[in-house]
């Protein structure tokens, strides 16, 4: 097809105001809509990683003995068999903190006993579990092996309590203290200087930290029953059974002894959901704004088209008369549409551009890549199109007749 | 006159409905989107005791790791807590007006409610020294709170929030009755008004915006039963700390403390307090780090402790944006209106109008439209905030409602902000086509008619 652009240039600067107006909205809109976009994927990613986890059959059972007679290590064995009696429970460990909630413990180890630790990129995320703790929470060891039962330890005094013995490490971690890949078998140091010797590793797990630590899955299991007076239990159950033997574990395990409380039952999803709480509220809003943004961009574009065909009807009318055919009358406003657009869309992949750098500075975030930029300009011509579109057919249907008649 | 114009304002709305709804639509989303995110915004920069912010003071000592610093993303930072010892010296000291140091613990909650024994139920607690009360101006609904000497040699007695004297007592005045924490029994002397200060300024070591605590403890029965922190704690040097005489002898960081300073002259003077223990402390192997002591205010704290985020930071900008693509729209749109309408002001020129008249009436027309914009986006405002409430409240695990979320509805500020920007909008939107027509040669729409 053929595109005249010389009228319509001079068409566009009738108007000069309300293309310019229509044009800084795109830009505004397309800057927005790139750094938007490619914050809320840098948030997606972050929250889908995998865990390592069964998160969606797990549910924690969080119990405090408060009576001065309390046997804490029985009612750690206690509840641990009652839990595991129930029919349709894969694995049930106490625990000294919950993975994914964003709390938890974490100590410097060492590859020496004497060395004076190796500041904090030696630091790294513990959890004390009994010898289910790999079935509890649906870890993959892909080296070595978990725990036995005698392995376990009686819980110490306090959370600091000091553990020497067996111990798994994620994979990462183990590649953190021996990049050579060849950590099973080996001892390494706490900061008492105790020995810990390495019998299984894990594939990958994230530990209590999702967002806000750089060590987020270099984990160490120790065998170790927490310290009490309280703790937590985690429960993994078969799929689909999780809600049910919530309840039932709600209604039954308090009764089975008043010396202590159950604080909660609630599933692990909670506290994953919980951590990133922020991340995914930052989502959801930047995606409405950027939505609605969107949508009165789209309308400016659309009301800008209405008005330039409603106010050029004669003319119009008078080139259809001499011999314009329809589809020529469509060009002529989708094309002078699109150039609006690309005009907004240069000074917008500038703003783009300027506003990711600014943000990157300001605020530590990286840079925006320049796919983003490529995506959001045909996405941004794909809109001005599309709410350009219904204008120019309407004007197309302009009779000819029309230009004869107010002559 | 103005009355003249608001009517012709309502003529030129009927004439063109559909583009005068768009136009109230696209300010109304405009100022809503602002108002939600100032609100937030402005919910978690607050300082929720402004009043007293120049005499309250956080206090950190930087008795660290020689080898690096307890922050090594913020090398300059002491700690944010303080260990037991050190906490229980500036206790001691005579200079602040008042002096707390507290830490928080967890407890179950038992006895005998209005109607028989009471299920066991786990509840936050702070133990603290008895100043924390007027310290903070803390209200109470029933009672007050305790004496100094109630902390030094600890009496039984306990002080109850506002939610869980409702949840024990339905509310009634429980003073004088007794409960018993982990066993032991205490009776109360107090029970809060509802009280729930966001950001939490006084601990942000658990949540900037966790809740106020249900159960407040005598100082002294931390140490008389044992109470290990719930909150944060952070240990650097290899020392016994199996048990809790251990963990108060430690360097472990876990108790928060504050002064109260009336001038500046205290305020120095509790500077060298502090300058001085650490010193003669040296000299028994203790603060191995550089002099680094510091008496913090609460704005200054709250933004140390990076309270409001650069997420919250990037949203204000987003709105902003935001406003101005809206406002742009509002801005076309009035300008093809009023030209369309060109022949009619043509037709009020010839007829004697002056170019101001004409100016005013059209910026009487679009303050129409920005006003109508505000209520309505005051409206979308309102909404938009309990969609975020929502979202707050999916993963609440409280019992009572707080946190963020409590401090989402429209306030004053919300509304300061909705009339600021109606009429910041008229302008930006007027101006321009309210002059364009006003500059329009009359003689060239008559020749139309």
């Amino acid at each position: 097809m053929n595109v005249p652009f010389r009228p319509i240039i001079s068409a566009l600067f009738r108007n000069r105001a309300g293309a310019l107006l229509v044009a800084a909205q795109v830009a505004i809109a397309l800057a927005v809509l790139v750094n938007a976009v490619y914050m809320v994927k840098q948030r997606v990613d972050l929250i889908n990683r995998p865990t390592g986890i069964d998160v969606d059959n797990i549910f924690v059972v969080g119990v405090q003995g408060f009576t001065k007679d309390f046997d804490y290590r029985a009612m750690l064995d206690e509840d641990i068999s009652w839990l595991r009696s129930i029919p349709g429970v894969i694995g049930v460990t106490a625990t000294n903190s919950v993975p994914l909630s964003g709390g938890g413990s974490s100590d410097y180890f060492k590859l020496t006993p004497d060395a004076k630790t190796g500041g904090r990129d030696a630091l790294v995320n513990y959890f004390h579990f009994n010898e289910q703790g790999a079935d509890a929470l649906g870890l993959n060891v892909i080296a070595g092996r978990w725990f036995t039962r005698e392995e376990v330890q009686p819980p110490g005094g306090t959370l600091y309590a000091v553990y020497s013995g067996p111990i798994v490490v994620t994979k990462d971690y183990a590649d953190r203290m021996f990049p050579k890949g060849d950590a099973l078998g080996k001892v390494i140091y706490g900061s008492s200087s105790q020995p810990l010797t390495i019998i299984g590793i894990v594939d990958h797990m994230i530990g209590s930290w999702p967002v806000g630590v750089d060590y987020p899955t270099q984990i160490m299991y120790m065998a170790f029953e927490p310290a009490g007076p309280g703790t937590r239990y985690l429960v993994r159950t078969q799929p689909g059974l999780r809600d049910q033997l919530m309840r039932k574990v709600e209604a039954e395990l308090g009764q089975r002894n008043v010396k202590r409380a159950v604080n909660y039952v609630r599933t692990l999803k909670l506290y994953q959901d919980r951590s990133y709480l922020t991340q995914r509220n930052m989502s959801i809003y930047l995606i409405v704004v950027t939505g609605l943004l969107m949508a009165i961009t789209s309308f400016g574009i659309f009301a800008l088209a209405t008005f330039n065909v409603s106010t050029r009807t004669k003319q119009v009318g008078t080139r259809r008369a001499v011999g314009a055919r329809r589809r020529d009358v469509v060009a002529h406003f989708l094309v002078e549409n699109w150039l609006i657009t690309t005009v907004g869309v240069f000074v917008g992949c500038v703003l783009a551009l300027a506003a990711g750098h600014l943000l990157s500075l300001q605020y530590d975030l990286p840079r925006v890549d320049l796919y983003y930029i490529v995506g959001g300009v045909v996405v941004m011509w794909l809109v001005g199109l599309a709410a350009a579109w219904h204008p120019s057919r309407r004007a197309a249907r302009i009779s000819p007749a029309l230009a004869t008649r107010t002559v | 006159m103005i009355g003249y114009y608001f009517r012709l304002a309502f003529a030129s709305f009927r004439r063109t409905p559909g583009l005068g709804i768009l136009m109230v639509l696209a300010v109304a989303v405009g100022i809503g989107v602002c108002v939600v995110t100032l609100t937030y915004y402005h919910a978690i920069s607050g300082n929720p005791i402004w009043w007293k912010g120049d005499q309250l003071y956080s206090v950190t000592l930087d008795n660290w790791d020689p080898r690096e610093p307890a922050d090594p993303s913020r090398p300059t930072l002491p700690p944010d807590q303080l260990t037991y010892r050190d906490a229980e010296h500036i206790w001691q000291s005579d200079i602040p007006k008042r002096t707390t140091i507290m830490y928080r613990g967890y407890g179950i909650i038992s006895g005998d409610g209005l109607n028989g024994p009471l299920k066991p139920a786990p509840t936050t607690t702070r133990i603290t020294t008895g100043a924390f009360f007027p310290m903070f101006d803390v209200p109470f609904e029933y009672g007050k709170g305790w004496s100094n000497n109630a902390d030094v040699a600890p009496e039984p007695v306990v002080v109850i929030s506002h939610e869980l004297n409702q949840r024990l007592f339905g509310g009634t005045d429980s003073v004088g009755r007794t409960i018993r924490w982990n066993d032991t029994p205490f009776r109360i002397i107090g029970v809060l008004a509802e009280w729930d200060p966001q950001p939490k300024y006084y601990d942000l070591t658990t949540g900037n915006f966790n809740p106020a605590e249900d159960v407040y403890l005598p100082w002294k029965w931390g140490e008389t039963l044992s109470i290990q922190s719930d909150g944060s704690s952070n240990c650097w040097k290899i020392q016994d700390v199996q048990t809790f005489q251990g963990l108060a002898q430690s360097e472990c960081v876990w108790v928060q403390a504050w002064v109260e300073l009336p001038n500046f002259i205290a305020r120095s003077r509790m500077q060298s307090f502090l300058d001085n223990y650490t010193n003669a402390e040296r000299k028994h192997g203790r603060f191995p780090r550089p002099q680094n002591n510091r008496l913090t205010d609460v704005d200054q704290w709250l933004k140390v402790n990076k309270v409001v985020t650069n997420d919250n930071r990037v949203l204000v900008g987003l709105a902003f944006a935001f406003l101005a693509v809206c406002l742009i729209n509002t801005v076309g749109l009035l300008l093809a209106k009023f030209l369309n309408a060109a022949p009619l002001s043509g037709l009020r020129r010839a007829l004697g109008a002056s170019k101001k008249q004409l100016f005013l009436q059209h910026m009487v027309e679009v303050s129409t439209i920005a006003g109508a914009g505000a209520v309505l986006g005051l409206g979308l405002g309102a909404l938009g905030l309990a969609g975020i409430r929502e979202l707050y409240e999916r993963t609440a695990t409280s019992p009572h409602p707080s946190g963020v979320a409590s401090l989402l509805y429209l306030n004053i500020s919300s509304y300061l902000t909705a009339v600021t920007l109606a009429v910041v909008a008229t302008f930006i939107c007027g101006l321009y086509p309210a002059w364009r027509v006003g500059r329009l040669q009359p003689a060239s729409y008559l020749k139309n008619q």
